[in-house]
């Protein structure tokens, strides 16, 4: 019979505001295998988990619970607590009689006092149940594979192998650099992107550590958080690398012309989208760096641009913003006017979206320096007469409708993710969002992190996002991964399901219902096998099974109907 | 050592310690958590704040390998990129937090009621207080101004008397102690541009107009009025709000030409809560342009919208009283008209400035700060986390106006950096 030691804590005035602390504690005193029973005022304070501590040694315990708040604040703290004491740490478990009971019940003294008594016996029960586990080892290789050589996966690329660990960056193209490689020059400064990629490339593809593969893709991924093993299709061929973790960096494209009909759905070619503009201005592109109309080579006068040329627009399934091209277009007007000084620059807008740092102050200049005349409204029509592109639009300030007779016309088209990261995603076994992008753990607290242990999100796939952006987000992948890397030693919760392998009639519904896929029929026994490292502890499975054969160590059923009986 | 415990610094922090590396992360508040600690819900999820923050700081705080420096500054900073020396001023607490246990009963006893900073002066606190129940470290700390023992020579002491562990120590004295780091993390933050400095939005005058982190405040299920929308001026349930953004933002002649990039989002979510309080209500926002650039934030205004929030595109001209109501003057620059509201409360989207002592702490740091008065970094596009002086890295607000999820991406790209630099010094 199990020796259980409850801790009541008060948590100041917390808990015992509504609930009546001495006398839970004293109930549960008298409680069928409690041996020990005792309040204070802080159990997570250093005297009360000396408390803990000494009635362990004192009591001979060999449970304990703490009744206190969520065990999301202090489980760890009070399991390690134990485990100091010598006392297997899943021997510990918390009673929540704070979230889950004084914090809603400040009204009810006699009634809130009762239920805590209750929640803290079916926590007595499971914990005279718990069996005591340890940690699941995890072996650890300390190399990083980075999809996409774009600005983000190199910044992590040259992150993680700074400090010393090995990189395999797989890029799909002839070379490394991105959309970024593409662009004439950046915002704010107008400085060249090629000059400021070629530092960013040097850094990777001179450092001893990294193995860049280019015209490669990820063609399956096996394994798990630690020891992942990817095959990579390189020019044809099958390799095959293990690694420990995963950054996806795979970018962004812009959403297909032919689309946008009422812009011409690209008939004309004078009606181009972003990128293909940026080519026009860089040095390196088929101009040379001069804009001509495309249609015949001539300098366009008058150049429209057409900000959300498809992005807000939930009815093209595009309810989103693509966040950066009321800057680049900004940019881009700019640039027109400083080399076509005669000419003008219509952009047309719904809202303006300066958003960084010194940011409204660029759009600003290009509006008082460079005279680019903003319209506030959407364009309805774009089409060719007399040689010119018509251009329909309104302006919902003056509330009248604009025609501008224009040579050249530049969509902001939306950002979209870029071709194959759904089919990439699947393969990883990462989440993804309605409109394709990679779904981050958490909107807020875990930007770069995906659902997936060892799956590190960095860029655009993530959402749209411009470069000190991608950058930052990079970097901080990078963290992600140097942080595990730096561990001695990795292990996983033991709180995995188990099988019974008497019960089990191997029907392999477990099988389909495991979001993690832990799970196997094994070929020889025909009975379901939990692969322990993938298995989330969900639960999912013991619920699907039809016999009972699925169970979670620590959730047996014993301990959940023992837990019951308690409250009823 | 990383300077700032909110929620940039903790990431920070959280990431090198997981490495291994020992951390010092300095305060200026008695606890940790930052402008977030104040937030009510966040967008575009309507989290709780204080749900998704509290198991970080409490991470933060029992990590075996962070060690917190709360109520405390950065004095002196020596040294270079690998061996800096920093000189640590811890205020005086009056209170031995080594033998508090953090139990509240001196706060419970304490007769002294002063206006919260906390609370963004709505709310009170006692003379002797801790930010909030759930503060990291749960120690208070006296605030010797409002002290009557102080004040009084000796009077009072209820909190002495009372305290079950005799931690009271009114004779404590500040501390001054250097710590010797490899690499610092700024990681100040912001505030938010004062009221008092908005003088045809009532500088500060008028108890129905406040700015958006007393709103925050007043939505907090923490808060002073336990997340009930109630005015300042009589506590009646306000049926017309008026949200006014780029309060001071985008504005060169006030010195504000920058915009504060947050106050769009949290405006729509301030105007959301309120109608789900609310259900009557009306609320306005009044804007320049809806600046929704992240991840479902667009798609998060459009459901603002649906659910009755009214926009409104244009600039305020002056907010006034008048018959117990604030009379707000501004224009819709899509009809081209006039507007005038009477309403009951009226929120300002302040502009956020750098957190108070930047410049000196820059200066400390001999970093540059750029015409905005926020850290600059050593290339706005492809380093964004440097600072340019080397070993010392930027991280949150304090480089420029950002949201939670990028200062939380800047605070683990922080980190990288110092990893990357750790692992290099290891000798091979």
């Amino acid at each position: 019979m199990r020796k259980v030691g409850v801790f009541v804590c008060h948590c100041g005035n917390n808990i015992a505001g509504a609930v009546e602390v001495e006398r839970v504690t004293e109930a549960l005193r008298s409680y069928p295998g409690v041996a020990y029973s005792i309040d204070y005022l802080y159990v997570c304070s250093d005297p009360g988990q000396d408390l803990i501590k000494e009635a362990i040694a004192e009591r001979d315990l060999d449970g304990v619970v703490v009744a206190a708040c969520s065990p999301v604040m202090h489980e760890t703290t009070f399991r390690r607590t134990v485990a100091a004491a010598g006392l297997n740490p899943y021997l510990c478990e918390v009673a929540n009689i704070r979230e889950q009971c004084s914090w809603v019940h400040r009204d009810d003294i006699e009634r809130a006092t009762l239920k805590a008594t209750q929640i803290i016996e079916t926590i007595v029960e499971k914990v005279r149940h718990d069996e005591p586990l340890l940690p699941l080892a995890m072996s650890l290789v300390r190399r990083a594979l980075i999809i996409g050589g774009g600005i983000a996966g190199l910044q992590a690329a040259s992150d993680i192998a700074a400090a010393g660990y090995g990189v395999i960056l797989v890029e799909r193209e002839e070379g490394v650099g991105g959309r970024m490689a593409q662009l004439s020059g950046t915002y704010l400064n107008f400085d060249s992107t090629v000059d400021l990629l070629r530092e960013k490339i040097e850094a990777v593809t001179r450092n001893p550590h990294v193995t860049v593969l280019t015209r490669a893709q990820v063609e399956e991924l096996g394994g798990y958080l630690g020891d992942f093993k990817v095959k990579v299709r390189r020019q044809g061929n099958d390799e095959e690398y293990e690694v420990g973790a995963i950054v996806v960096a795979t970018g962004y494209e812009l959403y297909p012309q032919e689309w946008l009909s009422e812009y011409g759905g690209e008939r004309y070619p004078d009606v181009i989208d972003g990128l293909e503009f940026e080519r026009m201005l860089s040095p390196t592109g088929p101009t040379g760096g001069e804009i001509r109309c495309p249609s015949d080579g001539r300098v366009p006068q008058e150049v429209v641009f057409v900000q959300c040329a498809g992005s807000r627009d939930p009815e093209r399934g595009v309810a989103y913003c693509s966040k950066i091209c009321c800057m680049y277009t900004a940019k881009q007007a700019m640039m027109y006017k400083m080399q076509v000084p005669q000419g003008q620059a219509y952009i047309f807008y719904i809202d303006i979206r300066a958003l960084g740092k010194g940011y409204e102050e660029f759009t600003q200049r290009g509006m008082e320096e460079h005279r680019v005349l903003y319209l506030r409204g959407k364009v309805s029509k774009v089409f060719p007469q007399d040689g010119k592109m018509m251009v329909w639009g309104a302006d919902t300030l003056s509330g009248k409708g604009v025609e501008v007779a224009a040579d050249l016309v530049v969509l902001a088209t939306p950002m979209v993710p870029s071709a194959g990261a759904f089919e990439l995603a699947r393969k990883l076994r990462v989440a993804t969002d309605k409109h394709g992008f990679f779904s981050e753990a958490h909107p807020k607290l875990r930007p770069v992190e995906s659902l997936t242990p060892g799956v590190y999100l960095a860029g655009a796939c993530q959402a749209p996002k411009d470069i000190p952006e991608a950058v930052a987000q990079g970097s901080a992948a990078a963290a992600k991964v140097l942080s595990l890397f730096s561990q001695e030693k990795i292990t996983h919760d033991p709180i995995v399901a188990v099988v019974d392998s008497e019960l089990c009639a191997g029907c392999g519904i477990c099988v389909e219902v495991c979001p993690y896929e832990a799970r196997e029929i094994h070929p020889l026994t025909k009975i379901a096998v939990v692969k322990e490292v993938l298995c989330q502890g969900c639960g999912a499975c013991l619920v699907a099974c039809p016999n009972k054969a699925s169970q979670l160590r620590n959730f047996t059923p014993t301990q959940v109907m023992a837990m019951i009986g308690a409250l009823v | 050592m990383v300077i700032g415990g909110g929620i940039s610094g903790m990431q920070a922090a959280l990431d090198i310690a997981d490495s291994g590396y020992e951390v010092v992360l300095v305060e200026r508040l008695p606890s940790i958590g930052g402008r977030m600690a104040q937030l009510s819900e966040t967008f575009p999820t309507l989290d709780c704040a204080q749900c998704i923050l509290t198991p970080r700081t409490v991470e933060v705080g029992h990590h075996e390998k962070i060690k917190l420096a709360t109520y405390s500054e950065v004095e002196e900073v020596g040294g270079h990129l690998g061996d800096f020396r920093v000189k640590v001023r811890r205020k005086p607490a009056y209170v031995d937090w080594e033998r508090c246990t953090g139990c509240g009963l001196c706060q419970e006893k304490c007769l002294w009621q002063v206006p919260s900073d906390f609370e963004r002066g709505i709310g009170k606190r006692k003379a002797i207080y801790a930010l909030s129940p759930q503060a990291v470290p749960n120690k208070p700390v006296i605030d010797r101004e409002h002290c009557v023992y102080f004040q009084k020579e000796g009077k009072c002491g209820a909190c002495a008397k009372f305290c079950p562990v005799e931690a009271i120590d009114f004779q404590q004295k500040e501390e001054i102690w250097e710590e010797q780091v490899g690499a610092i993390v700024v990681a100040t933050g912001y505030d938010l541009y004062p009221m008092e400095r908005l003088s045809e939005y009532g500088g500060g005058h008028y108890p129905d107009v406040i700015d958006s982190l007393q709103f925050e405040r007043l939505l907090s299920a923490s808060g002073p009025t336990a997340g009930e929308i109630r005015r300042p001026s009589d506590g009646a349930v306000p049926k017309e709000v008026v949200f006014v953004q780029c309060a001071g933002s985008r504005d060169p002649e006030r010195g504000v030409a920058y915009c504060s990039q947050i106050c769009c989002m949290y405006t729509a979510k301030q105007a959301l809560l309120y109608k789900h309080k609310v259900h009557h209500g009306q609320a306005y926002v009044f804007y320049i342009d809806i600046r929704a650039g992240g991840k479902g934030y667009e798609e998060f205004v459009q459901r603002a919208m649906e659910e009755g929030v009214l926009y409104l595109r244009g600039k305020v001209s002056k907010i006034f009283p008048q018959n117990g109501k604030v009379m707000v003057w501004g224009a819709d620059t899509l009809s081209g008209k006039r507007v005038e509201i009477a309403a009951d409360l009226v929120v300002l989207a302040t502009a956020i400035l750098p957190s108070q002592g930047t410049s000196d702490l820059a200066e400390k740091l001999r970093i540059k700060i750029g015409e905005s008065g926020f850290y600059e970094e050593a290339h706005p596009q492809v380093r964004p986390i440097e600072s340019g002086a080397p070993g010392i890295y930027l991280a949150g607000a304090g480089q420029g106006p950002k949201d939670i999820p990028e200062a939380v991406a800047q605070g683990s790209a922080a980190a990288a950096k110092v990893l990357a630099l750790f692992a290099s010094e290891v000798p091979p």
